[in-house]
């Protein structure tokens, strides 16, 4: 229904436009005025102005009112600037847009100095950018570089991997063998009633006590600490309630600050006394009795079964008594193979020759594992995304900084963002890379070429840094701008802890090569 | 947000789970109670309520104040004696000088003091220097005229026996009649009835006495009146006499008890309004009795009040004591002069006119008790009968509100804080970028050194001109934050001069006071000193306070004052102010005087200004009677949530009906993150509010209207493009509020002050003289708004003009994008519509003038341009024209309503000649305009010498509900001249 009448003011336009061709100022382009042509009244046909049945919503035939600049880039000036009393310069450049001379303003046509400046100033950014699709080229190269050397590594490991597996395996076997031999042994290289072992016990036991004493003296302190962590932790928290946010004493407000934070990491890292590990401990700190060990037994061992096996033997000769050892042997190491008769290692003491076998076997082992994980790395390093042609590969882990402030701004691309303080103290870290994204920016170029201006552009997400008083954790949104050098053009804090940088950087001077933007020198105002 | 994170004692305690719970869903933010006193902690305020029950329990009471008939004199409009005071147990009266004066302007103003203390008779307490008087010069600063004495105001001879009668005002329809014994004075118009002071026997001055140390016997001291046994422990309470704890503060009162009170009565009355600033609804509500009703009196005591509660009498950062009783056909008003702590208690007592039919021809008669802890008891009466006799009268007394500087009517964004110079040059592109208009951008008190103002901080405001030279080229400003606290650091220069020129608030000891606030240790400014003031005004010159260009203002927060460690968070009473001056007789106007000292500063900034000025501009948060003269204020720290957008209506009409209509709300909301639609919903509300400011509290999320993204940028800007679009209706409200003290945004009752069913009504208002009737959504989800219409008149939506016809209500619809607006028929405003980056560049723009036809065909409206910043209109450099439309003779003509032409007059009108009438609309155009297809247009002074010319009329037919239109393009007359359109 609004639609209707919102032509009304376009074809009265037309018919003004059509009237009125002669008092239209001239050499200004073609333009659809209004009650008058190239003025703004008719500007208020926009979708953000009120909208009422004289001036309903409408779209104009043109963006805006020409502005022919001769000597330099011709352009649309917005229809709210035209005859405001104010020289655009910086979009029209021969002043034409004030031809109503409003409030006695004169704009005189500047575009002679205007555009030979901007044409200056264009030579070094064509020249700027010549360099940093050269860069660019250079860091694809290194990136691929690096990602061959990556790709060469993976090729070695299945190698070293193969070998490993079968050095494993063979080790397995070797341990195996051992162990077996080693099972069927009836006679234990130690042990023995008041011998070496009895000497040891008892030291183990007096070993034992003495931990146990200490463990329950450093738990009875443990509970005290704690129970004086949770007072001044109950102490703080009501504090933090009850203060008054208004009284603005910096003091008051950066321990609460501390509090929060400390609450916060203390939340994550879960703080809580673990009831279970608790019990443990209450166990632990029983006496050995208690426990269901009792030393005085082991010091007091009878002989077993297999022991006077072991002594009837020696009425034997030799002869029958070698064979029948034999025999033995085998017949227990059947019964133990088939699972009926207990292995002799229970004692807990194992022979030089399986714990050397077993050793050589965990050393082989831990080869073969750092080499997967190794090639794990490597592909999901492959797999990651290092932007186009992958040539953030080529920068990572490299840092640039700026001052701005109180602080330096530091970013290691697809490592971290931070902030130091110049007057020193600790950095906080503002987010931790987390992915590449791509984001549509719309800003204006200054002259020296060193801003995002319009289109799309690749953005470095950073997430989850320092966790911030009052808001969320810390996140650095980075926004690359094709540049000759790596470097920070801008940091804002856009929301509270919530930060954009603006980089420049040869890595996303992809395609850019003379004029990659639309309407050359971010002349394209509409 | 500032909920309290659980402390997390996870699955062990459902309870403190439960707890989280209820702080996630509940909005956990909340006024500190604790830290601000209820009536019963505030001694004088409990005294005075307990002295009320126990005179209207007691059928026996009798008001212990009598005025002598012998001390009554009366010469020249003055009415002057004594009223004794009866003390209790003894022989002893006291006497209170009484002046009762009649002012040319209708206003009588009756004032009570105390002899003992006026003659300095008395001892202090402590050794206190304080002042012996009872604090006389509240209207040093309130009251700046309409206090000529009145030559026809004459004693009556009729007058009863017992009373004396005084006929005064216009046509002498006015008369106050005062009753000798008990004391009391009777206010009526035309015979009738309107005021009664004391009728209820609840007056009282409490008169100096010394402490008596008394032993455990209790000595029967007390001065309350002849009262039952029962009542006179009540009476006799002297717990509250002397030194006062309250938050670990004690104030040492060295005068002892000194309240002064008195009951005001408004018999027929049903509403009353004003007493501002709180939260509650416009037409005050009952503070005693129970149900729906307060428990406490409304309290006028400026403060900071963190977090302020909705629906409250408690206090807030300003007062104006001014209350206006609204009845069919009827307003009166009272001014109770008094710059102490005051409650007002209000009750409505309903009788029936005749027993038998319960109902109908009932009387409600509002009744007040108005009580202040120190002073004079100081009151003005006005008898209207309108809202704009009450309102006007008011204003002629302490001054009518400031004709603002042009820029300062259209939008402000502001935020605590814009953090660097890059920063706002930044929001600054990015407004023109979306193509979002904005005048002024704000630095919050993160841009001084260390909260040492009048500095910058050179790590992030290292060139502050630069930054305002590119605001300037789009003739922007900048307003920067100045407190009264100053920094007590050694080496900066404000302090030290401070210091050394003997310039602050002192503490009771008469040493320089210290306190905590932004800075944290800190002095106060005492501005109540004309040295002080003098030294003030230097600070701002431009070679002083460096950074500062032509183009900045200056913002004055925490005026109150705010002291962040002193009781309720302001100033010890017993601190001292120039004169020695206890501060507990003047703390409501501390904020005033700083304003004004600000003000004066502004006036002249370098040489040229000292022969130039231009128009200050100031917005302050603290503020009392007469600070209306001085800029704008807001209201304060609140939040972004539904109900505070909601209350921010009343506030605003609150404070346009108490003579100060340079009135906003934060919009968006201080504390907290508003949703979209919340924010998109203020906006709209906020094209509303006389002073039109976004705001944000330093750990909110950033929220420009060009970050909200579509649909709600598009939303948020119509809304302040309608702003700039109407800038022409505004300013010339503005200009109607500085010449006659009428609102800018007008309640019903206002309007329609016969219209009983309006009274009620404060979520929908009218816009200057204009008819334009808005009512914006405040809650969330709401889709239709449902609008009173109060008269029998035409009203057409603004947007599509949709009709409507009254007395009804009538409901609009109000999807998010669009705001309910109404023009009222009879009415032409005046716009300009193209759409600019400032006001400042709109100075040339032609006008379109909207003719809004209603019932009786015909249609009026006024514009007033001025050049918007210097004082040039006091010499006749402005336009003022009167637009009217004839149904009759079909035709619209301007006229010229300017006083005689001054000085300046010629030169401006030279200036706006090229400024045009672009279109006229007219909205409800009669069918008959069908085939007419031209206008004839004739000019004053016409250079053409043909004298008229003729202009293409387009009319477009009525179209189902929505009204006939036509539109005249470009008629081509000039806005300061004469001229007629005929249809």
């Amino acid at each position: 229904m609004k639609a209707t009448e919102a032509l009304i003011c376009l074809k009265f336009l037309a018919a003004v436009y059509a009237a009125s061709d002669a008092p239209r100022p001239r050499g200004v382009g073609p333009e659809y005025g209004s009650d008058e042509p190239g003025t703004s009244a008719c500007a208020h046909l926009s979708s953000y102005s009120p909208q009422t049945p004289d001036a309903a919503n409408a779209t104009l035939a043109l963006p805006g009112f020409y502005c022919k600049n001769k000597g330099h880039v011709p352009s649309y000036v917005p229809f709210t600037n035209v005859n405001d009393g104010v020289c655009d310069y910086e979009s029209c450049c021969d002043g034409s847009e004030e031809w109503d001379g409003v409030g006695g303003i004169k704009c005189e046509d500047r575009c002679k100095e205007i555009g030979k400046e901007w044409r200056k100033q264009d030579e070094v950014r064509q020249r700027s950018q010549t360099n940093a699709a050269k860069k660019r080229k250079e860091l694809v190269a290194e990136a691929s570089k690096i990602k061959i050397g990556i790709q060469d590594r993976l090729q070695s490991l299945t190698t070293e991997i193969e070998g490993s597996e079968l050095k494993v395996k063979q080790l397995e076997t070797e341990l195996a063998d051992v162990e077996r031999r080693e099972k069927g042994k009836v006679v234990k290289p130690a042990g023995g009633k008041g011998g070496k072992m009895g000497v040891l016990i008892g030291l183990a036991r007096d070993r034992t006590e003495e931990l146990r004493e200490h463990l329950v003296r450093v738990r009875d302190e443990r509970d005290s600490s704690r129970s004086r962590l949770q007072e001044l932790e109950s102490v703080l928290s009501t504090f933090k309630e009850e203060y008054n946010p208004n009284f603005n004493d910096e003091g008051v407000k950066r321990a609460v600050r501390a509090w929060e934070d400390y609450e916060a990491v203390a939340r994550d890292k879960g703080s809580e006394p673990k009831a279970a590990l608790d019990r443990d401990l209450e166990e632990l700190t029983k006496t050995d009795k208690e426990n269901g060990l009792d030393w005085d037994e082991y010091e007091a061992e009878e002989e077993t079964d297999t022991d006077v096996l072991y002594a009837f033997e020696n009425y034997l000769p030799p002869s029958l008594r070698g064979w029948l050892d034999h025999k033995l042997r085998d017949l227990r190491l059947m019964l133990i193979e088939g699972g009926i008769l207990a292995a002799s290692t229970d004692s807990g003491a194992e022979s030089k020759h399986v714990t050397e076998a077993r050793k050589r076997l965990k050393t082989a082992e831990k080869e073969l594992d750092g080499h997967h994980k190794d090639l794990k790395k490597h592909n999901e390093d492959l797999a990651d995304d290092f932007g186009p042609d992958d040539v953030f590969r080529a920068l990572k882990g490299t840092c640039v900084s700026t001052d701005s402030g109180e602080y330096t701004y530091e970013l290691c691309f697809l490592e971290r963002t931070t902030q130091k303080p110049k007057k020193g103290g600790g950095h906080t870290n503002m987010g931790n890379f987390v992915r590449m994204e791509r984001m549509t920016v719309d800003e204006d170029l200054p002259p020296n070429g060193k801003g995002l201006g319009s289109g799309e552009r690749i953005v470095m997400k950073h997430e989850n840094g320092q966790h911030c008083w009052n808001g969320p954790n810390r996140q650095t949104t980075v926004i690359l701008g094709c540049a000759e050098e790596n470097e920070i053009w801008k940091i804002m804090e856009e929301e509270k802890c919530i930060y954009r940088m603006e980089v420049g950087s040869p890595a996303v001077c992809e395609g850019v090569n003379g004029g990659g933007g639309k309407g050359a020198g971010g002349k394209d105002e509409l | 947000m500032y909920y309290v994170n659980g402390s997390s004692r996870g699955w062990t305690s459902l309870l403190t789970l439960f707890c989280i719970l209820c702080l996630l869903i509940t909005p956990a933010v909340s006024v500190k109670r604790e830290n601000f006193k209820t009536c019963d902690q505030s001694g004088f305020c409990k005294r005075n309520r307990a002295y009320a029950d126990t005179a209207l329990s007691n059928s026996r009471w009798q008001a212990p104040y009598a005025l002598d008939p012998s001390t009554v004199k009366f010469d020249k409009g003055v009415l002057t004696g004594t009223v004794l005071k009866k003390i209790i147990n003894t022989n002893d009266n006291l006497r209170l000088p009484m002046r009762i004066t009649f002012h040319e302007s209708g206003t009588a103003r009756v004032t009570i003091d105390e002899e003992r203390r006026q003659k300095g008779d008395i001892e202090l307490r402590h050794g206190s220097k304080a002042r012996k008087e009872r604090y006389n010069e509240a209207e040093k600063w309130a009251i700046v005229g309409g206090t000529t004495v009145s030559a026809g105001a004459a004693l009556n001879s009729d007058a009863e026996k017992g009373t004396t009668r005084i006929m005064y005002g216009p046509r002498s329809r006015f008369e106050a009649v005062i009753r000798h014994e008990p004391f009391g004075v009777e206010f009526k118009r035309e015979g009738e009835t309107q005021i009664q002071f004391n009728d209820r026997g609840l007056m009282n001055v409490e008169h100096w006495r010394a402490k008596v140390d008394k032993p455990a016997d209790e000595q029967k001291e007390g001065d309350e009146a002849v009262v039952a046994e029962s009542d006179k422990e009540a009476a006799e309470d002297e717990s509250t006499w002397w030194d006062e704890k309250f938050g670990g503060n004690t104030d040492s009162k060295p005068k002892g008890p000194e309240a002064v009170a008195l009951d005001i009565n408004f018999p027929g009355y049903q509403h009353v309004y004003g007493a501002a600033e709180h939260t509650g609804p416009l037409s005050l509500k009952e503070t005693r009795g129970g149900d729906d009703k307060y428990t406490d009196p409304y309290r006028l005591y400026n403060s900071d009040v963190f977090e302020y509660e909705m629906d409250s009498p408690m206090t807030l950062y300003g007062s104006i004591p001014f209350m206006q009783a609204q009845k069919k056909d009827s307003n009166v008003g009272v001014f109770w002069l008094n710059a102490a702590e005051t409650w007002i208690d209000v009750t409505k007592s309903t009788t029936s006119a005749n027993p038998l039919s319960l109902g109908i021809g009932s009387e409600v008669t509002t009744q007040t008790h108005w009580i202040s802890e120190a002073g004079l008891l100081d009151v003005f009466v006005f008898l209207g009968p309108t809202p704009q006799d009450v309102i006007g009268a008011y204003g002629e007394l302490t001054g009518y509100s400031q004709l603002p500087q042009q820029f300062s009517i259209a939008y402000h964004q502001c935020r605590w804080n814009y953090v660097t110079d890059e920063d706002v040059k930044d929001v600054d592109r990015k407004f023109d970028k979306h193509r979002i208009p904005y005048d002024v951008i704000w630095l919050d008190i993160e841009y001084t050194d260390g909260k040492k103002y009048f500095t910058w901080d050179p790590m992030t405001f290292g060139d502050p001109l630069g930054m305002q030279k590119q605001l300037d080229d789009h003739e922007r400003k900048l307003v920067a934050i100045i407190d009264p606290h100053i920094k007590n650091e050694g080496g900066y220069h404000v302090v030290d001069e401070l210091k050394s020129k003997d310039l602050a608030i002192k503490n009771k000891d008469g040493n320089i006071y210290e306190g905590w606030c932004w800075p944290g240790s800190s002095h106060w400014v005492d501005c109540f000193s004309p040295k002080a003031r003098d030294w003030w005004k230097g600070l701002f010159r431009y070679d002083k306070f460096k950074g500062t260009g032509k183009n900045s203002f200056i913002w004055n927060d925490m005026n109150e004052p705010s002291v962040f460690n002193g009781p309720e968070t302001t100033s010890p009473k017993d601190n001292l102010h120039y004169g020695d001056w206890e501060h507990r007789d003047l703390h409501n106007i501390n904020g005033m005087t700083f304003v004004n000292a600000t003000y004066e500063a502004l006036l002249s900034r370098d040489k040229d200004e000292d022969k130039h000025p231009v128009r200050p501009f100031v917005l302050t948060r603290s503020f009392y009677s007469g600070s209306q003269r001085l800029g704008a204020m807001w209201t304060g720290d609140n939040q972004a949530a539904w109900p505070h957008l909601e209350a921010s209506i009343p506030m605003i009409l609150s404070m346009g009906i108490s003579g100060y209509p340079f009135a906003g709300a934060d919009v968006g909301g201080f504390f907290g993150n508003p949703s979209k639609e919340l924010l998109a919903r203020w906006y709209q509300a906020g094209a509303f509010y006389p002073f039109m400011r976004g705001h944000a509290h330093i750990d909110t999320r950033r929220r420009e209207p060009y970050l909200a993204g579509e649909p709600y940028t598009q939303i948020i800007a119509q809304a302040i493009r309608l702003r700039y679009s109407l800038l022409p209706a505004w300013y010339t409200a503005f200009h109607e509020a500085s010449t006659t003290g009428a609102p800018i945004v007008r309640p019903n009752y206002y309007v329609h002050p016969g219209d009983e069913k309006g009274f009620g009504i404060d979520d929908q208002f009218y816009l200057g003289s204009y008819g334009l009737l808005a009512k914006p959504v405040t809650r969330e989800g709401q889709e239709g708004q449902d609008m009173y219409l109060a008269d029998g008149e035409k009203y057409y939506d603004y947007f599509d003009y949709w009709m409507y016809e009254g007395p009804t209500t009538v409901t609009v619809a109000a999807p998010l994008d669009t705001i309910p607006f109404l023009m009222r028929g009879g009415h032409i405003i005046p716009r300009r519509d193209r759409p600019r980056r400032s006001s400042g560049l709109m100075k040339f723009d032609p006008l379109t003038l909207v003719v809004v036809i209603g019932n009786s065909g015909d249609a009026e409206g006024t514009l007033y341009l001025d050049d918007g910043e210097s004082f040039d209109y006091k010499e006749g450099a402005y336009v003022h024209r009167r637009f009217h439309y004839q149904g009759a003779t079909s035709t619209l003509t301007s006229e010229d309503v300017a006083a005689s032409p001054g000085k300046k007059t010629k030169e401006y009108l030279k200036q706006m000649e090229k400024v045009r009438v672009q279109k006229v609309i007219v909205v409800g155009a009669p069918q008959t305009w069908a085939g007419k297809h031209e206008v004839e247009i004739s000019e004053e002074g016409g250079k053409s010498s043909s004298g008229t010319k003729k202009v293409p009329l387009e009319f477009h037919g009525r179209e189902g509900g929505k009204a006939a239109w036509a539109v005249v393009r470009d008629p081509g007359v000039q806005i300061g001249s004469g001229w007629k359109i005929a249809f």
